[in-house]
C-alpha cells in the first residue's frame, strides 16, 4: 500500500513523469527554436515557468463564471494525467504492484484531461473559452474513434489481450508490432491522434493563440495555471510512452537498452515537433473530416492487413 | 418457505390495496396520500430487502397450493392452469424486486414536493403505486399468461402518468399509449405461438431452440416487447417525447428505471431462459444494440430541449445493455445487467435534476439557462456526477459497467462466428457512443449550469431537502457503485445472478479512486498553501472588446459543425421530419390505407348495395371451398 502510494506519487509516476515531461518540452522548444532560426530557452525553462506560476502570480477568477468548478477542473486534469501516468509506467518498467488497469482503462484515462479541460473552459464564462471548448469537444469525437480503432488493431495482433504486460510480452516474443505493414500505419495514424490529444498544431484549434487568445485557457492564471501547464508536461511524456509500449516494443532499462529506450521517447518526441512546426493549423471541420475519413481508412486497413497476418 | 410466503403476500398484495384506497381519497388530501404512498413503498422495500437476503433455492412458488389463492384450489383451475398463479422467485427476481422498490421510494419522496401544486398530475400517489405492483408481479410471474397481463397494464399506468395539458403532450400520451400497447400485441402473438409448439406457459417449463422460422418468429415477436419496454431501436421513438411531455418524476419513475428494468429483465429471460440464440440472432440483436446507442445520441446531440435529450439518452444506454445482453456469455451479462442498474440509477437522478430545474426556472429550453451552478450548488454537483458517470468517467459507476460491456465484446472475439469477427464493430459503436455521450453532456451540463447566468434567473434558489436528498443518495450511489465496482459490487449483487465472472482485464477501481482523491487533496492543498490570499476576482478578457451580456457562444450551437457534416446534413433532415419514426411512417401507411377504403364510403345507396353484394358474394364463394 505503501509501497504503491510511492510508486504513484515519486517513481514511476507524479514526480518523475512531471520532470521528464517538463525536459522534453524544453527539447519541443528548442527544436522549435531551431526551426525557426533562434536560440531557443535553457534547459530549466519550463521549471521556472511553471514554479512561476505557482509561487509568483497571482491567480484570477472571472467574475461571471463558476469559480470552484473553474478552479476545481486542473486538478481533476491532473489527476487523471498521473492516473494514466501510473498505469501506463508500472506495465513498461515491469514494475509489481498491488493496482493495475488494462488498456480500456487507461484508454479512459487518457480523456480525463481533456474532459475536465472543457469543463474548466465552460465555466470560466468567456465566450472565447467555450469556442476552444466546443472545439475541443468535436476535436475528442473526431480522434476518438481513430483511437479506438488504434488500440483495438492492438489487442487483435497481441492475440486477443487487454492487459498491458501481456501486449509487451507479445512484442518481446514477436519483435515490436511497428515492424510489419499494418504496424506501420498504425504508427502514422496514432501520431496524429496524439497531435490531437496534446492539442498542438495542425489540431491546437482548441487553443488557437492566434485566433480566440488560447481559447480553453484563457481565463487560466496563476496556481490554476500551473496545474494546466504540469498536466500539458505530463500529458507530453505519457503519450509518447503509451506509443512506445503498444508499438515500439516497450521499455527496457538494462544497460545500453536504456539508451535505446530514451532514444525512442525522443525520436517520437522530435517527429511531433517537426510536425506541429511545419503544418498550419486546420479548420474544426477540417480536422473532423481528416479523422472521420482518412485516418479511420487508415487504421480499418491496418485491421484488415492484421487479418491477412501482414 | 412460510416466512418467503409471507413476504411475498405482502410485497404483492399491499401496494395493490393502498393504490386503490388512495384512489377514492380526493385531491385536496395530497399531502396525506403522498405520505401514505411513501410508507406503503417503504415497507415494500422492507420486505424486498427481506426477500433479498432470506436465502433459500431458487425456485417456483404456486400461490394456488401455498399463498393466499389457495381458497382457489387446485380443482377449480384444474391441469396446466393451475401454473397460472406460479411465481418464479430466482436470484434475477429478487434483485430486480429490491431495485423497483427502491427507486418507487426515492422518487416518492421526491415527489412530495415537486407534486405539490395546483394543476399537478391527478390520482399521481396511486398510479406510482399500481404501477409498483404490477412491475412486481411482472417480475415475479412465472406463467406468461399472468405477465402479459401485468406488462399491459404498466403500459396504461404509463399512459395515465402524462398529463394531457396540451396538444403536443396529449399526442405524446397516445403515441406511448400505441407504441406499448401495440408492442403487447405482439407479445401475445408470440406467446401464442409458444404455446401453439410447446404446450407451456411457463418461463421454466419452457425451452425453445430458435431453429426454424415460426420459433424465430416467437423469438421476434418477444424481442419486440421487451424493445420496445426498454426502449432499444426501432421502438424508441415514444420516449423522447414522454420524456419531453412528462412530469419530471414520471420520466425518472418509468422510462428511465423501472421500464429499463423489465424491459432488460424480460430480455435477459427470453436470451437465457425461454430461448438458445443461434449466432445469427446475436448478430441481429448486437447491429440493433449498437444503432440504438448511435442513433439515438447522434439525436441527443442536437437537441434543444434539456428533458428530449434526456430521453435520448434513456435510449441510446440501453443499446449497450442490449450488446451486452446480446453477447451471451457471462461477462457480456454481468455487464449488461450492472449497466441497466447503473442507468436506472444515473438517469433517474438526471431525470430528478431536470425537474428540479423546471420548477425553479420554468423552462425546459437550454437557451433560457445558464450560470445556475452558484444558485443550486447540490443539484449540479450530483448533475456533474451523473453525466460524468454516464458518458462513462473513471471511476465512476457508467464505467465500471461499460469496462465489464467492452470485455465481454473483446471475449466474444475470440469465437468463430461472423458476429464474433466483427467484434471490432461492436466495440467502436459502443466507444464513440460513449464519446458522444460526453458531447452532449457537456452541452447540458454548461447550458445549465455553467457559463453566465440569465439576467431573469438571479432569484433562483436550491430546491428543498426532499427534493434534493433523493439526488444526492443517487449521486452517493452512482459514486459508490463505480469506486467499489469490481472488488464488492460485483461479486456481492451480480454473481449470485449471473454465475461467477472472470475479467479479462484488470481495474482495482477502489485503490485508483484512492489515488485520485489523494491527488485531489494534494491539489487543493496546493492552492490552500499557494495561493490563497492571491484571489483576485475579475471580469473576462475577450480580445479587448467590452464583455457584453447578450454576446455570447451558446452551449446549444457547439454541435452545428456536426450537424452540417456530409452526409449527416440530410440524416438530421430526414429524422427531424420523423422519416425514421416507426410510429409516424406507420400512421401515415395506416391513414393511407384507410383513405383507400373510405373511398367505398362515399354514401351513395347504390353503392353500398354494391359494396353489401359484392361481400355476400365473397364470402358465399368462402364458404363453398
Amino acid at each position: 500500500m505503501y509501497k504503491d502510494l510511492l510508486y504513484y506519487l515519486i517513481f514511476p509516476g507524479f514526480i518523475f513523469i512531471s520532470v521528464a515531461g517538463a525536459f522534453l518540452s524544453w527539447f519541443d522548444r528548442k527544436i522549435t527554436a531551431w526551426v525557426q532560426f533562434r536560440k531557443g530557452p535553457p534547459v530549466l525553462q519550463p521549471f521556472y515557468d511553471f514554479f512561476k506560476l505557482l509561487l509568483v502570480k497571482e491567480t484570477i477568477l472571472p467574475a461571471g463564471g463558476s469559480r470552484l468548478t473553474f478552479l476545481m477542473a486542473p486538478v481533476f486534469a491532473l489527476a487523471g494525467a498521473s492516473v494514466s501516468g501510473i498505469l501506463i509506467m508500472l506495465p513498461a518498467l515491469g514494475l509489481k504492484s498491488g493496482f493495475s488497469g488494462d488498456i480500456i482503462v487507461i484508454f479512459y484515462m487518457l480523456a480525463i484531461p481533456s474532459v475536465t479541460y472543457m469543463i474548466g473552459a465552460l465555466a470560466a464564462g468567456n465566450p472565447m473559452a467555450s469556442v476552444g471548448a466546443s472545439r475541443e469537444m468535436k476535436l475528442i469525437i473526431s480522434y476518438e474513434l481513430t483511437f479506438l480503432l488504434i488500440v483495438a488493431a492492438i489487442i487483435l495482433k497481441a492475440d486477443m489481450s487487454i492487459k498491458v504486460q501481456d501486449i509487451i510480452l507479445a512484442q518481446v516474443e514477436k519483435g515490436p508490432f511497428i515492424g510489419s505493414l499494418s504496424g506501420i500505419l498504425l504508427f502514422v495514424a496514432f501520431v496524429f491522434c496524439m497531435q490531437a490529444k496534446l492539442g498542438l498544431v495542425p489540431f491546437d484549434m482548441a487553443e488557437a493563440e492566434t485566433e480566440i487568445t488560447h481559447g480553453s485557457f484563457i481565463e487560466y492564471s496563476g496556481t490554476a495555471y500551473a496545474f494546466i501547464r504540469l498536466t500539458k508536461y505530463m500529458m507530453l511524456f505519457i503519450l509518447p510512452a503509451f506509443l512506445c509500449i503498444i508499438l515500439l516494443g516497450g521499455f527496457r532499462t538494462d544497460g545500453i537498452h536504456l539508451l535505446w529506450t530514451v532514444m525512442k521517447m525522443i525520436g517520437v518526441v522530435l517527429l511531433i515537433t517537426l510536425i506541429r512546426n511545419t503544418n498550419p493549423r486546420v479548420r474544426i471541420d477540417q480536422a473532423m473530416r481528416f479523422f472521420f475519413i482518412w485516418m479511420n481508412l487508415l487504421v480499418i486497413a491496418a485491421i484488415v492487413l492484421i487479418y491477412f497476418g501482414l | 418457505m412460510n416466512l418467503i410466503i409471507t413476504y411475498l403476500e405482502i410485497i404483492i398484495l399491499l401496494p395493490v390495496i393502498a393504490g386503490v384506497i388512495l384512489f377514492f381519497l380526493p385531491e385536496k388530501y395530497r399531502k396525506i396520500k403522498s405520505l401514505a404512498a411513501l410508507a406503503v413503498s417503504l415497507m415494500v422495500l422492507y420486505y424486498t430487502v427481506k426477500l433479498y437476503f432470506s436465502g433459500g433455492a431458487p425456485g417456483q412458488i404456486n400461490l394456488i397450493e401455498t399463498g393466499f389463492l389457495n381458497w382457489l384450489g387446485t380443482s377449480y383451475l384444474s391441469g396446466s392452469s393451475g401454473n397460472f398463479f406460479m411465481l418464479n422467485l430466482d436470484n434475477l427476481a429478487r434483485f430486480i424486486l429490491l431495485l423497483v422498490a427502491f427507486f418507487s421510494v426515492l422518487i416518492l419522496l421526491y415527489s412530495y414536493v415537486y407534486m405539490d401544486r395546483k394543476n399537478a398530475l391527478r390520482n399521481y400517489y396511486s398510479l406510482i403505486l399500481l404501477t409498483l405492483w404490477a412491475s412486481v408481479c411482472t417480475v415475479l410471474s412465472d406463467s406468461l399468461f399472468m405477465f402479459i397481463f401485468f406488462w399491459g397494464f404498466l403500459g396504461l399506468t404509463l399512459y395515465k402518468l402524462i398529463k394531457g395539458h396540451d396538444e403536443e403532450s396529449s399526442a405524446a400520451a397516445k403515441k406511448t399509449f400505441i407504441m406499448i400497447g401495440a408492442s403487447d400485441g405482439i407479445m401475445i402473438l408470440g406467446i401464442g405461438i409458444l404455446w401453439k409448439i410447446t404446450g407451456h406457459f411457463n418461463i421454466s417449463e419452457l425451452t425453445v431452440r430458435t431453429s426454424d422460422a415460426i420459433r424465430f418468429c416467437a423469438f421476434l415477436a418477444l424481442l419486440i416487447g421487451s424493445f420496445t419496454k426498454a426502449g432499444a431501436f426501432p421502438f424508441h421513438t415514444w420516449v423522447p417525447d414522454f420524456a419531453k411531455n412528462a412530469p419530471a418524476p414520471s420520466s425518472a419513475y418509468l422510462p428511465a428505471s423501472l421500464d429499463k428494468l423489465l424491459g432488460i429483465y424480460f430480455l435477459t429471460r427470453i436470451c437465457n431462459d425461454i430461448f438458445i440464440l443461434s449466432g445469427w440472432i446475436r448478430l441481429v440483436i448486437l447491429i440493433l444494440g449498437g444503432l440504438t446507442i448511435i442513433i439515438a445520441v447522434m439525436m441527443a446531440l442536437i437537441q434543444h430541449n434539456y428533458k428530449k435529450l434526456l430521453g435520448y439518452h434513456a435510449v441510446s444506454q440501453v443499446g449497450y445493455m442490449v450488446t451486452g445482453i446480446g453477447l451471451g456469455s457471462v461477462l457480456g451479462l454481468v455487464g449488461g445487467l450492472f449497466h441497466m442498474v447503473n442507468h436506472a440509477l444515473y438517469k433517474s437522478g438526471l431525470f430528478l435534476a431536470s425537474g428540479c430545474i423546471e420548477s425553479k426556472t420554468g423552462t425546459d429550453k437550454l437557451e433560457k439557462l445558464g450560470g445556475l451552478s452558484r444558485q443550486m450548488p447540490i443539484t449540479f454537483i450530483c448533475s456533474l456526477i451523473f453525466a460524468l458517470s454516464i458518458s462513462g468517467v473513471p471511476p465512476l459507476n457508467g464505467f465500471a459497467s461499460k469496462w465489464i460491456i467492452y470485455q465481454g465484446i473483446i471475449d466474444f472475439g475470440k469465437g468463430t462466428g461472423m458476429a464474433n469477427h466483427l467484434w471490432i464493430v461492436w466495440l467502436s459503436m459502443a466507444v464513440i457512443g460513449s464519446a458522444l455521450t460526453l458531447a452532449s453532456f457537456i452541452k447540458f451540463i454548461s447550458g445549465i449550469f455553467l457559463g453566465r447566468s440569465r439576467t431573469g434567473l438571479k432569484k433562483v434558489k436550491e430546491v428543498s431537502w426532499m427534493m434534493w436528498t433523493p439526488m444526492l443518495i443517487l449521486a452517493l450511489i452512482c459514486t459508490g457503485f463505480g469506486i467499489f465496482a469490481s472488488k464488492w459490487i460485483i461479486p456481492a449483487l451480480f454473481e449470485p445472478v449471473t454465475g461467477s465472472v472472470t475479467f479479462i482485464g484488470v481495474w482495482d477501481s477502489s485503490f485508483i479512486s484512492l489515488l485520485i482523491a489523494v491527488s485531489i487533496i494534494l491539489g487543493i492543498s496546493f492552492y490552500l498553501i499557494f495561493s490563497m490570499g492571491r484571489f483576485r476576482t475579475d471580469e473576462s478578457f475577450i480580445g479587448g472588446e467590452t464583455n457584453r451580456r447578450d454576446v455570447g457562444f451558446e452551449p446549444t450551437s457547439f454541435y452545428e459543425t456536426i450537424r452540417n457534416f456530409g452526409i449527416l446534413k440530410p440524416l438530421y433532415g430526414w429524422a427531424e421530419r420523423k422519416y425514421f419514426d416507426i410510429y409516424d411512417v406507420s400512421k401515415i401507411i395506416t391513414l393511407k390505407i384507410s383513405h383507400l377504403f373510405s373511398a367505398a364510403h362515399n354514401g351513395i345507396l347504390s353503392n353500398l348495395a354494391f359494396w353489401v353484394l359484392a361481400g355476400l358474394i365473397f364470402m358465399f364463394i368462402f364458404l363453398l371451398i
